[in-house]
């Protein structure tokens, strides 16, 4: 047993590689050498963890992933629990339907981070995914439950179809933003494109979004200004083309 | 034993175990969460005709509330937990939840014995009401006039205690105040206790049950009013004129027992005439406070 699982690139993949099966939660039950046997999809052929990194510790639920990832796809995927930190950039699918623990990215994701697997009704249902960087479309689609925070831009779509859970955008929020969202909150800091299903409800301070984003300070050092955490937010309550029950928060000013 | 000339009497504080939690309430400025904290701690001096006990225990700077913003922590205590969480509902409902800017969160969050209170409360949001998980832990809001209430779902509930205490024996009326407020003072703000009564003081002890009148479950403690010394058996020593009583609750024995360590000897002042505490014969309460134990 280790401190901590660490992952460094080894290989760099010349295609897209699925590597659905790094999950911190799984990995707390295997050994280095079991780590690197898990199967990975490598431009559609299979493959192992081990051709790409070398892998040190094992049985730990922390685990660390050096290197810049972009290719690689659905890390986190399931994810139940436990520390996933990728020291650079990642893939698509980060997170999908993940349902509790934490993924830290420190730089941009790809497209449908925290969002549904093919064909399902949900997203991730569960746990914090926190993108120090951009993130590309749709992130939170379909989200039952959890935080996502993005502390660049979001893509198109983001939060798109949620169900519950909170998305909180430091940067711009991309077209689309919220559509089809039932329930849960789209925390823009940034300016966003806000469809014109949602409507203006008040402008106040929500006590949730000073608690929310003191935790991310706190327990996730996302650097976080006190003028969002004390600050005043457009409510606009929607998608009325659905439940109506979900909100953008949009900050306007101390 | 003496302290500053005042006898301390070889006696104990007998008292009992109660359901304990605390309640960390958050206000826009620290007036708000006090306004809150007064009116929740309200009628709340004695189960024997309060149904539960509460103070406040002190205050909170930004840096200890979990919104980072000024708060007042206070504790809540019943004799059985069925009756906590329905006191708490009723109460935390009808002033923290009314009250201008309050936030409402559970001060023991390792406590495994968790009370509903949020939860039950969410239903006055009529529907409207959501909620949000921050940390492993869910809050609710609902919406008020004003704009939201934010409580946490649960409430977390230890085993305290209840009933500790001294008495202050005095030449006159005004020493036993001005040493019953010097003892105050010493106590205010200690973790994990609270003084109950108005100001920290209590000038009508009780004793158990009635000489004359069946239903009542507590009457004047006779032995140590001054007026009838000459009619009762009395415990007061010659000169004592007046006494005033000091009530702690608190999570925990030691927290008991750190503060009558504090707040004894600032009452030791000139004008009284001895320390000692109430008792029942050891025989209902678990916890005795030995006053010469406490002290040595």
């Amino acid at each position: 047993m280790s401190d901590a699982v660490t992952l460094s690139l080894a290989a760099r993949p010349d295609h897209v590689l699925l590597a659905d099966c790094i999950a911190a939660d799984r990995f707390a039950g295997l050994d280095a050498k079991e780590i690197a046997e898990l199967p990975v999809m490598h431009g559609g052929r299979p493959a192992t963890l081990g051709e790409f990194f070398t892998i040190r510790g094992g049985h730990s639920s922390v685990v660390r992933i050096e290197g810049d990832v972009p290719q690689m796809a659905a890390i986190g995927a399931g994810m139940a629990g436990g520390e996933l930190t990728i020291d650079g950039s990642v893939g698509r699918d980060l997170g999908l339907a993940m349902s509790g623990g934490r993924i830290d990215v420190r730089g941009p994701a790809g497209d449908n981070a925290g969002g549904a697997r093919p064909g399902a009704a949900r997203g991730m249902t569960g746990g914090e995914i926190i993108v120090r960087g951009n993130v590309g479309d749709e992130a939170g689609a379909r989200m039952r439950r959890g935080i996502i925070a993005v502390t660049g831009d979001g893509g198109r779509g983001t939060g798109i179809g949620m169900i519950a859970g909170t998305v909180v955008v430091f940067g711009k929020a991309g077209p689309g933003a919220g559509r089809f969202l039932k329930r849960g909150s789209i925390v823009a800091l940034g300016p966003i494109d806000r469809p014109g299903t949602f409507r203006y409800a008040c402008t106040y301070r929500p006590p949730h979004v000073g608690l929310l984003l003191r935790y991310l300070r706190g327990r996730a050092g996302v650097e976080v200004a006190e003028r969002y955490v004390a600050g005043r937010y457009e409510r606009y309550s929607g998608d009325l083309a659905e439940l109506g029950k979900g909100e953008i928060l949009r900050w306007v000013g101390e | 034993m003496k302290i500053n000339g005042v006898a301390i009497a070889d006696t104990f504080a007998e008292a009992f175990t109660m359901r304990v939690a605390r309640i960390v309430i958050t206000g826009r400025t620290a007036k708000w969460a006090r306004e809150a904290a007064v009116k929740l701690t309200g009628f709340a001096t004695s189960v024997i005709g309060c149904k539960c006990e509460a103070g406040i225990e002190r205050e909170l700077t930004p840096a200890e509330t979990p919104d980072g913003r000024p708060g007042i922590s206070v504790l809540f205590l019943t004799m059985d937990k069925e009756s906590l969480p329905q006191q708490l509902i009723v109460r935390l409902g009808q002033t923290v939840l009314t009250c201008p800017t309050t936030a409402c969160f559970d001060g023991l969050p390792d406590a495994p014995d968790r009370l509903a209170v949020g939860k039950a409360l969410r239903v006055f949001g009529d529907g409207f009401q959501a909620s949000k998980v921050i940390g492993g832990k869910r809050y609710w809001r609902l919406p008020v006039m004003e704009g939201e209430f934010l409580v946490e779902e649960t409430f977390g509930m230890l085993k305290g205690v209840g009933g500790g205490n001294f008495l202050i024996l005095a030449d006159d009326a005004d020493d036993a105040l001005a040493a019953a407020e010097a003892a105050v003072d010493a106590m205010t703000s200690l973790s994990g206790v609270i003084l109950p009564f108005p100001g920290g003081v209590v000038r009508s002890g009780s004793k158990v049950g009635s000489k004359r009148y069946k239903n009542m479950v507590a009457t004047t403690n006779d032995p140590f009013d001054p007026t009838l010394r000459a009619i009762t058996q009395s415990q007061l020593p010659d000169g004592v004129n007046s006494v005033l009583e000091i009530v702690l609750d608190g999570t925990d024995a030691p927290s008991i027992e750190a503060a009558m360590r504090a707040g004894i000897p600032a009452a030791c002042r000139p004008g009284v005439n001895t320390i000692t505490a109430a008792n029942f014969g050891g025989k209902l309460g678990p916890h005795h406070f030995h006053l010469r134990k406490i002290l040595g």
